[in-house]
């Protein structure tokens, strides 16, 4: 079945029957009122005829018509239309009028010794009637005819006065089945403006109160849907929970006694070895965590919870603690320049977007160098705005969009990345409506600068 | 010094125990929350190091029980889970510290001696730290058993710096911690007073770090 409007749909169905009754009505206006009055009009003429057969005088086998000229003009006189007359005698002789008028038809039989009939006179169309009036014991011809100007004029009226009040309706009709339809519908425009202004994450039941009663299993039929997602969700992050428990002990415990190893008098050949070991430990460790967070932070692996107001500031300075050790042990001056940033967002991935920043920064940036996390709204738009500064080799223009793709990495960099960070970074970012600017330094000069650019501050 | 570990998993609870054991504590290891609850009501421990993921009895439960028990002793909560709430729940629920998984063996070390100097600093009126002493009671510091002047302001930024040693202390907390009531303090007068501490301690091997824009951190003492 192919898509259709339901509007369009409604039309077509309804616009040949609507345009058939149309027809319809205006036959059955048509014939009763064109009888009657076209009768009349031929009465007319009848009775012309009649009082001309009255005029004829017979003397002594000659036939003539007594008609003053006065008579006659009156006689021709109409307002519409030319009248025509022509008498002849029983042997069909001319006694006076029009020569020329078409005859009866042969097959007509006169009612009331009367044939009404319609011919040409003249290049123009007349109607004519043929009286046979009686004439010496016999009977003589009138015949009276008349341009049909006048009855067109009829015609013309009495159709258009059955036809527009039947067009007013079917317009009528119309109209309303359009803005019926869109009035109809509008419940439903506002609960598809309602689905489309949702957050990805957002598996809330839809608000079936408001939706049109032909609506509702509708309704219901997507809310059971958003309510498996939203179980399949949960299911989904049961299983995050549970895959980040079994990858992260192992884990910690393969750490735990690697570094155990390196801090007791290993032979020099298996040092080597063993900080091998214990560096792709660390570095499988890191990996889970960020394949965890990238699976978190598609839509559909979402938190039910929905995001929230998030202070920028707080969460750097609640994270601190995590990175000062890391940049002490690399002698990196780790700085803060953190003012207050409201956000909506979710506190779990903003931290892992801002971990990833500061891990590449530490990574990156020789000994001696300086890190800056810092935390504002901007001064020109007043965004909120999260960005992390360092002293490392920079990102060429040309690799800033391609930094961005999962596992991609800048040519010849040596550093121990899976290529993953800033993949994860835009990935939470677009979950909050945020942007990824990458830049160098304010200051300018070597470096590298990533901010995340927020949507104008949410109201407190 | 005796420290609990509470773990499932056997090769991490044996790598934890045994660095902790080389730093010389006694450390004993159960893999159950129901043993850990049992052992806590017959031993006294200086430490709990919980993890959150246990069969059966999970980490919250066993905290939940400690602490209804009226045990006070310091709890590390570890955690694989990611979830932010987990943290503030486990705080919530009493614990004194969190480590997430997988975590480096400095890290979990360093965790353990400040939990356990913070809570014997509760416990007791002396502080030590390296050749510094702090007899809290009688508001008088020792350097290397030599008696130290400190002025009131400084005496007060370095407890707050020893409640939290390895850890950033924010110019904000160390201002709430100093100032008196009604009083406005500048970030500079605490820039201050931290300069006279280091010129007191460094002399001594005792650091104290500038975390640019944010606070400061008092270094672990290093023998040696």
């Amino acid at each position: 079945m192919t898509a259709q409007s339901l509007r369009g749909q409604l039309l077509r169905q309804l616009l040949p029957p609507v345009a058939a009754l149309l027809a319809l009505a205006t036959v059955i206006a048509y014939f009763p009122t064109i009888e009657p009055a076209t009768a009349a009009y031929d009465q007319a003429l009848i009775d012309v005829g009649l009082a001309l057969g009255d005029r004829i005088q017979i003397e002594s086998g000659k036939y003539s018509l007594d008609l003053p000229r006065a008579a006659e003009r009156m006689l021709r006189t109409d307002r519409y239309d030319s009248i025509y007359f022509h008498v002849a005698s029983p042997d069909g002789g001319h006694i006076a009028g029009d020569e020329g008028l078409p005859p009866p038809p042969r097959d007509e039989t006169p009612q009331d010794h009367v044939i009404a009939y319609d011919g040409m006179y003249a290049g123009k169309d007349v109607r004519a009637v043929a009286v046979m009036v009686p004439c010496n014991g016999r009977r003589c011809m009138v015949q009276v005819a008349e341009t049909t100007y006048k009855r067109q004029r009829l015609l013309r009226y009495i159709v258009l006065s059955s036809l527009v009040p039947t067009v007013l309706i079917a317009l009528a009709t119309l109209l309303i089945v359009w803005f019926g339809v869109k009035r109809g519908l509008e419940p439903l425009d506002l609960l598809s403006e309602e689905i489309r202004r949702r957050s990805p994450r957002d598996l809330r039941p839809v608000e079936a109160a408001s939706a049109p009663e032909e609506a509702k299993p509708l309704v219901g039929a997507l809310n059971a849907l958003l309510e498996e997602v939203a179980e399949a969700n949960q299911n989904q992050q049961r299983f995050l929970a549970n895959a980040a428990h079994q990858l992260r002990t192992p884990l910690a415990g393969l750490q735990a006694h690697t570094e155990l190893a390196l801090a007791q008098s290993v032979p020099e050949s298996c040092r080597a070895e063993l900080e091998q070991v214990h560096l792709a430990t660390v570095r499988t460790a890191r990996l889970a965590n960020q394949l965890l967070a990238l699976a978190r932070a598609e839509p559909g692996g979402g938190l039910a919870a929905g995001l929230g107001p998030v202070d920028l500031r707080q969460m750097v300075q609640g994270a601190a603690d995590e990175w000062v050790h890391r940049a002490m042990a690399r002698d990196l001056d780790l700085g803060f320049d953190l003012s207050e940033a409201r956000v909506l967002g979710d506190p779990f991935l903003l931290r892992e977007a801002l971990a990833n920043l500061v891990h590449n920064s530490l990574e990156h940036t020789p000994a001696g160098g300086h890190v800056t996390v810092r935390t504002e709204l901007r001064t020109e738009d007043g965004r909120p705005m999260l960005e992390v500064e360092d002293e490392g080799p920079g990102i060429p223009p040309a690799e800033r969009e391609r930094v961005l793709e999962r596992f991609y990495r800048v040519p010849g960099t040596t550093g121990t990345g899976s290529g993953l960070g800033l993949a994860i970074v835009r990935e939470i970012a677009g979950l909050h409506g945020a942007v990824v600017e990458i830049g160098e330094p304010r200051a300018g000069g070597r470096g590298c600068r990533v901010a995340l650019i927020f949507p104008s501050a949410p109201q407190r | 010094m005796r420290i609990m570990i509470v773990e499932d998993d056997a090769a991490l609870s044996r790598g934890v125990a045994r660095i902790l054991e080389s730093e010389g504590y006694a450390v004993d290891v159960v893999a159950r929350g129901e043993q850990a609850i049992l052992a806590a009501e017959q031993e006294r421990f200086d430490l709990v190091i919980l993890d959150v993921g246990l069969p059966g009895m999970d980490g919250f439960e066993v905290l939940r029980r400690l602490r209804a028990q009226a045990q006070r002793v310091p709890v590390l909560l570890l955690t694989a889970r990611d979830a932010v709430d987990d943290r503030v729940h486990g705080l919530d629920l009493g614990a004194d510290d969190y480590v997430a998984k997988p975590f480096a063996m400095p890290e979990l070390a360093a965790r353990v001696r400040a939990l356990i100097r913070r809570s014997q600093a509760q416990a007791g009126p002396k502080v030590e730290h390296g050749p510094l002493l702090l007899d809290t009671v009688a508001r008088r510091a020792f350097l290397n058993g030599e008696p130290l002047e400190l002025a009131g302001r400084e005496w007060a930024v370095l407890e707050v710096l020893l409640a939290k040693v390895e850890r950033v202390v924010s110019k904000e907390v160390i201002i709430q911690a100093v100032a008196n009531w009604g009083e406005e303090l500048s970030l500079n007068a605490i820039e201050v007073y931290v300069s006279r501490l280091r010129a007191k301690l460094e002399p001594a091997g005792i650091r104290i770090r500038t975390v640019r824009g944010f606070g400061y951190m008092l270094e672990e003492h290093k023998a040696g």
